[in-house]
């Protein structure tokens, strides 16, 4: 079995490659004793009659002028197969019973000139004439979905307000259920099945904040007895500020290819917007808003997207950082693909190399040549933008007043392509499936442009509320359907609404989950935000106090050269309470690297000067006197700027001191002890020297918010904090040199392997079973009830229920506690909860959301 | 002649009716709004893309990343000796050359085990690369391995996802692209190499299977550190009988749980198979094992010959580049380039001579190349505006300035053996003085590919529809495989 095994045999069981065989819906166990394991691709052998290959060239060379598009010649259409069958003037014979008498064969097979089709030309060679023989043999078969007809739709631009047919009853009046309704009824479907509670529950935690719902979470929904539990469960959701950020972050840093690493910062040809995005979020900026200041940024923090990537060194005319800016904006906003356009004028659509370099020129701050592909043909591309009917582009005002005209055309209210783009994809995110789709082409049909049109000019009377357009899609009937049943990846047969389709957990949403279950996450993270909602920027609340503190380091920033690399001090301020303050928080950074204890305990420790951290030092108080004691180093190869900032605010109801660091500290350059402490004795304490740099204009804002943030109350660290690791680059998470739209649907043979034997993954569920462990130990046998199978220990009966009731908002049915009896001793080892959870997150109703 | 429309029989068929219709009819078919690559069977023309007779089953490519010099290599021009105050222009090699098996082909001393081999080889010296202005390795390194320059408006896939992709596993348990010997974590650049060191479009079922270390190569295809078969084993039978007593099992198939445990079977047969044996190099016999161990080269070497015998298609070992290490020699480089090349002479021969007489070199392809070449003075290439990166000096002081410490892409040199190609052939000649650019049979990456697709038997012309444009294996489809490397 597990020798070598060519394709071929396989190949002769079955007719077609693998891919075939699946969409056939073969059963699965014979895929499995032929074929596992990595996806055999030049299966050669038998097939069906091959239509495409045969018969179509056929059609197309000899037929087609005549009889195919608006052609029809003799009243016969080949367009289709329907259209084919029903025959022309002379008669429906083109397949009738007799099927030697089939006049299609009859007539282009004739040797009588008058009635040989085609008329002209040599006519179809004996090969191909038995070919048709054959066809006609085997019933003319088509294939599905197939036709010569040109299917033109060109989308509409402007916003269309489609009337709302009437409810189908008195209980599903909402907009997207009359709509659905409706269409449902007019093609005789019937009405689908709701699902229940517990899915529900882990269906809208996991689609707007990305987490589970704690079994706690999820009983507690189950135990409302409002009716409009849902619509309030939602709500409270979208509200979760910091969970909700930390979720759509994913989908965002995705569609405007931002990362905290990637290629391009290597030499400076890139900036992250991870700052801006993550305030846009967690303010719920109005989408035209946050577009506006992506087109036209107003500061460098949200100028990251709009200038592209570039590499070190010369690019080619069709990758420079102006045709970037063209290419992204209209994929990103207007589902446009402008990347033919950017080379030559458009094959498959109607964008021009002038579409595409006259937006490209709104940016470019020098006259642009335009080069076809990639050699320049003698014009300078005029700035110009998409959709004259909106106005367009003074191409003589200065780039940031272009810009600024671009983004106020481009999230003009009478653009409807803008809004219509951004609905789909939240429709995409939460239902499965676009309206349009895939959602990068906006030029197809969507299967229900009412359904589109509402939403779209809905999302824009709400004030391009992103939250309201979820809150819009999550409380109707529609989305709380039962999920399709997809019985083949990519169904030929026209997409109709048949219920959510069941979406793959990003790798962020794994990872979370994963975290959620073992308590394994990390408690630093790479994304350069101070996380939770800042108070300054919100409006009625007071502006943060500015800082007070300042950047200090030893008398060696006196010297010209500066700081030597390498150089370690000791920074130290004692301070004494008379009592202890109710909170004691503050903030730390150092250029390049520090360690801090406050009363010889660690609190926090960094290498990153950009990235500030938040401490909490209440435990580590005492009355009477205290020490904060800073180790830091600089870093580099060569002396460079160095300094310490640290800030901590102690309050009670009396009122706020600060600590914070200034020319009153002192330093040593004694080493500290691996524990914090200096040896006994040390007396070459200096004074402080404040130092000067860039810290204070990068940092300054950051300091001020975190400070008014207060103490952290630690919520989990996001995997959308995080870089890319191998884990996440394996289950899908991209490279965001390139816009991304729509991750991987699909478990891959790959990256089951990193599932089944990585070590990432083996460590979280290691540090999972000693929770789940300790769980279990805290259980009380007595207060619990035993489900089933009482042959088991109460407490771990209990603790497999919490386990499923967190992962899959479920209880585990009678036949799943048997296979876990089986699986598990007469004790539960560590090794069996670590299996049990492995299995569990590995089950596809984990995996996915349904 | 073939008619258009006619099959070559050796086609790769996968879903060839469907795709080819597509093709025929993306504007009938854009309501269905497929969203994944398709293999596109014909041009726009009508023209049916046939795919020529494969010479070679796998494909083992040799990489010296970091631009290894080819006056150094395989490439000998004038020699010098150093000394001080020797002016920099007299030296174009800083070591002798050595005569190989071959007549008329001399090489670099320090290689005198390849030079043994060198009469089943195609030694080209006339590979050329686009001038990309200063000089980033890791950009260089994207254009080589996925025939694109970047930034690209699409994910371009490594060749050895394409060959994964359209040519698929030899043996359905191996992966088919694994990549031998490259951190992708902790290294310098390290983002820009994951940014060819991927599938791209293709998705992750093509990515390559990454490992770093050769050595440890065994774990991962091995249960989890601490876990025992037994334990690994029951652990899967658990979780199918888990998954199989999902409530709604029996009622209809469903394609995302369906294909998710086929996934987690497939990576199942490989992590409990005999196969997986090939990945652990520890299992060679001593005296073999000996004669690769010059280091992590040669132990992937090592490593590639195991996994191309037991059935991977393309496996890549590289020396590993890490900025300034290795093959980057922006100084010291003749002492550098000693090392590097006791590292590979030997397992490149025995790899060479192992695959023969195993019978598999005649269908195996090894392609030894790199993303330029290097030389003492000039920076890219003549008419670059390439800023220099290395310390000038006119005449050699120190030992440390004795090496070809800057980036040339005019002219470097890539040896061939095996699948098919003439054994013993020179192909192509750089100028005997400085500037050493190809002048006779320039190729580039282009044209490379291209001859490397032709002889796995896929057709530079092989296309995808991606986003709705055609998305060529060789760019733009323009690759032409120079036939004449081809034969006895």
């Amino acid at each position: 079995m597990l020798k070598p095994i060519t394709v071929r045999p396989f190949a002769l069981l079955l007719p077609t490659a693998l891919g075939c065989l699946l969409t056939l819906g073969f059963t699965l166990t014979l895929g499995f004793t032929l074929t596992l394991g990595f996806t055999p691709n030049a299966a050669i052998g038998q097939e069906p009659f091959d239509f495409a290959h045969k018969i179509l060239p056929v059609l197309k060379k000899h037929c087609a002028e005549c009889h195919t598009g608006d052609q029809k010649k003799g009243g016969l259409s080949l367009n289709s197969r329907e259209s084919m069958l029903a025959g022309g003037e002379s008669g429906a014979e083109v397949l009738s019973n007799d099927k030697s008498m089939s006049e299609l064969l009859s007539r282009v097979s004739t040797k009588d000139p008058d009635l040989r089709m085609p008329p002209e030309g040599p006519g179809l060679s004996e090969s191909q004439i038995a070919d048709v023989a054959q066809w006609v043999q085997a019933g003319l078969p088509w294939e599905q979905g197939f036709s010569f007809g040109a299917q033109s739709y060109d989308p509409p631009l402007l916003p269309r307000r489609p009337e709302l047919p009437a409810p189908s009853s008195p209980d599903r009046t909402h907009p997207i259920d009359r709509i659905l309704d409706a269409d449902r009824a007019a093609r005789s479907l019937a009405p689908l099945r709701s699902i229940k509670d517990e899915a529900f529950v882990r269906r809208v935690y996991l689609d707007l904040i990305g987490l589970l719902p704690t079994p706690e979470q999820t009983e507690e929904f189950l135990a409302d007895p409002s009716a409009d539990k849902r619509p309030k469960l939602i709500r409270s959701l979208l509200n979760k500020d910091l969970e909700y950020t930390e979720h759509w972050l994913t989908f965002w840093n995705d569609q405007l290819r931002n990362d905290y690493s990637g290629t391009g910062f290597i030499t400076g040809g890139r900036t992250q917007i991870s700052k801006w995005l993550y305030e846009a979020l967690i303010h719920n900026k109005p989408y035209d808003a946050m577009t506006r200041e992506l087109i036209a940024p107003a500061s460098g923090e949200s100028a990251g997207f709009a200038n592209g990537i570039r590499w070190r060194g010369e690019v080619s005319a069709g990758q420079t950082v102006e045709i970037q800016f063209a290419q992204s904006l209209g994929q990103t906003f207007l589902g446009i693909n402008l990347k033919c356009a950017s080379c030559h004028d458009s094959f498959i659509d109607r964008w021009t190399l002038k579409d595409a370099y006259g937006l490209a020129a709104v940016y470019s701050n020098t006259p642009l040549q335009i080069h076809r592909c990639d050699k320049p043909i003698g014009q300078t591309a005029s700035p110009n933008w998409l959709f004259e009917e909106l106005g367009n582009i003074d191409a003589q005002a200065p780039q940031p007043e272009r810009l600024k005209q671009l983004a106020g055309l481009m999230t003009h209210p009478q653009n409807g392509r803008f809004s219509r783009t951004i609905v789909n994809r939240f429709w995409h995110r939460m239902m499965g499936h676009g309206i349009v789709h895939p959602t990068d082409a906006m030029q197809t049909q969507p299967w229900n442009e009412d359904l589109l049109d509402h939403l779209a000019v809905d999302f824009v009377d709400q004030g391009y509320n992103l939250k309201e357009l979820l809150f819009t899609i999550a409380s109707s009937e529609a989305y709380r359907a039962e999920s399709e049943r997809l019985e083949e990846k990519e169904s030929s047969v026209a997409y109709a609404y048949q219920g959510p389709r069941a979406r793959r957990m990003t790798a962020e949403q794994f990872v979370d989950t994963l975290w959620q279950l073992t308590g394994a996450a990390p408690s630093k993270f790479d994304a350069p935000i101070v996380r939770g909602k800042s108070i300054g920027l919100d409006a009625g609340n007071p502006k943060p106090t500015d800082p007070i503190g300042a950047w200090i380091w030893s008398d060696t920033v006196q010297s010209p050269s500066g700081p030597p690399a390498g150089e370690k001090i000791a920074l130290k301020q004692s301070f004494t309470l008379d009592k202890l303050p109710s909170q004691a928080f503050g903030v730390i950074t150092c250029d390049n690297e520090y360690r801090l204890w406050i009363n010889e305990r660690l609190i926090a420790e960094d290498k990153n000067w950009e990235s500030l951290e938040s401490f909490d030092a209440i435990s580590a108080l005492r009355v009477g006197q205290n020490v904060v004691l800073v180790e830091a180093t600089n870093g580099g190869s060569g002396p460079n700027p160095a300094a310490l900032y640290f800030e901590m605010k102690l309050i009670d109801p009396q009122g706020t001191v600060s600590i914070a660091s200034s020319d009153r500290w002192t330093y040593s350059t004694s080493a500290l002890d691996a524990q914090g402490k200096l040896a006994d004795g040390i007396s070459d304490w200096k004074k402080a020297v404040v130092a000067n740099g860039p810290w204070a204009g990068r940092l300054q804002n950051e300091i001020a918010m975190g400070l008014a943030r207060g103490p952290l109350d630690g919520p989990m660290v996001r995997a959308s904090l995080i870089k890319a690791d191998p884990l996440m680059r394996s289950l899908g998470r991209p490279n965001r040199d390139q816009i991304v739209s729509m991750r991987p649907t699909e478990l891959t043979t790959l990256e089951a392997m990193d599932l089944s034997n990585g070590q990432t993954l083996a460590d979280w569920l290691a540090h999972g079973a000693d929770l789940w462990n300790a769980r279990r130990a805290s259980l009380n046998a007595d207060a619990q009830t035993i489900r089933e199978t009482p042959t088991r220990e109460a407490p771990t009966r209990e603790l497999i229920d919490r386990i499923y009731m967190h992962a899959l908002s479920r209880h585990p049915r009678t036949e799943e506690l048997q296979t876990i009896d089986e699986m598990i001793g007469p004790t539960l080892e560590r090794t069996e909860l670590e299996d049990i959870l492995w299995s569990v997150v590995m089950l596809p109703e984990f995996q996915y959301v349904r | 002649m073939m008619h258009p429309f006619e099959v070559d029989p050796s086609a790769p068929r996968s879903h060839a009716r469907r795709d080819f219709l597509k093709q025929l009819s993306i504007a009938a078919t854009a309501t269905l709004g497929l969203s994944s690559p398709r293999l596109v069977h014909a041009l726009s023309d009508g023209t049916q893309i046939l795919h020529p007779k494969a010479k070679a089953d796998a494909v083992i490519v040799l990489w010296m990343g970091g631009g290894m010099g080819a006056p150094d290599t395989f490439d000998p021009k004038h020699y010098e000796p150093f000394e001080v105050g020797k002016p920099v222009a007299q030296v174009i090699s800083t070591f002798p050359s050595i005569p190989t098996a071959v007549d008329n082909i001399r090489i670099s001393e320090g290689l005198e085990n390849v030079a043994k081999v060198m009469d089943r080889a195609t030694l080209i010296r006339s590979h050329v690369q686009p001038d990309l202005g200063s000089i980033l390795h890791s950009r260089h390194q994207y254009h080589w391995h996925t025939g694109y320059v970047p930034p690209q408006t699409v994910a371009c896939p490594h060749i050895g996802a394409w060959v994964a992709k359209v040519l698929g596993p030899n043996n359905p348990v191996i992966p088919p692209f694994i990549n031998i010997g490259q951190r992708l974590e902790g290294v310098g650049e390290q983002e820009e190499l994951k940014a060819f060191t991927t599938a791209g479009f293709f998705g992750s079922e093509y990515a390559p299977m990454n490992l770093p270390f050769p050595e440890e190569a065994a774990l991962s295809v091995r249960p989890p550190k601490g876990m025992e078969l037994a334990r690994f084993q029951n652990r899967h039978r658990f979780y199918r009988k888990l998954a199989d007593s999902h409530p709604q099992r029996d009622s209809m198939s469903d394609f995302h749980r369906d294909s998710m445990i086929r996934s987690m079977e497939g990576a199942y047969r490989l992590l409990e198979s005999k196969e997986r044996e090939a990945f652990d190099i520890t299992l060679e016999p001593k005296e073999s094992y000996e004669k690769y161990d010059t280091g992590r080269f040669g132990r992937g070497c090592l490593l590639a010959r195991r996994l191309v015998e037991a059935g991977a298609r393309y496996v890549e070992v590289t020396t590993e580049y890490v900025p300034f290490l290795h093959w980057d020699t922006h100084a010291d480089g003749h002492t550098t380039l000693r090392r590097m090349k006791s590292e590979i002479d030997r397992p490149i021969a025995q790899l060479i001579l192992d695959l023969e007489s195993r019978g598999l070199l005649d269908r195996t392809l090894v392609v030894l190349a790199s993303e330029f070449s290097r030389d003492m003075i000039m920076e890219g290439q003549p008419g670059s505006n390439a800023a220099d990166q290395a310390e000038k000096v006119d005449k050699m002081t120190e030992m440390k300035h004795y090496g070809l410490h800057r980036h040339f892409t005019a002219g470097s040199s890539v040896v061939m053996w095996g699948g098919g190609v003439k054994k013993g052939f020179l192909y192509g000649k750089t100028a005997p003085e400085r500037p050493c650019i190809a002048v006779e049979n320039p190729i580039g990456v282009t044209d490379l590919h291209a001859t490397l697709l032709t002889a796995l038997g896929v057709s530079p012309k092989t296309v995808f529809d991606v986003e709705r444009r055609p998305f060529y294996v060789t760019e733009d489809g323009k690759g032409q495989a120079r036939m004449e490397l081809f034969g006895s």
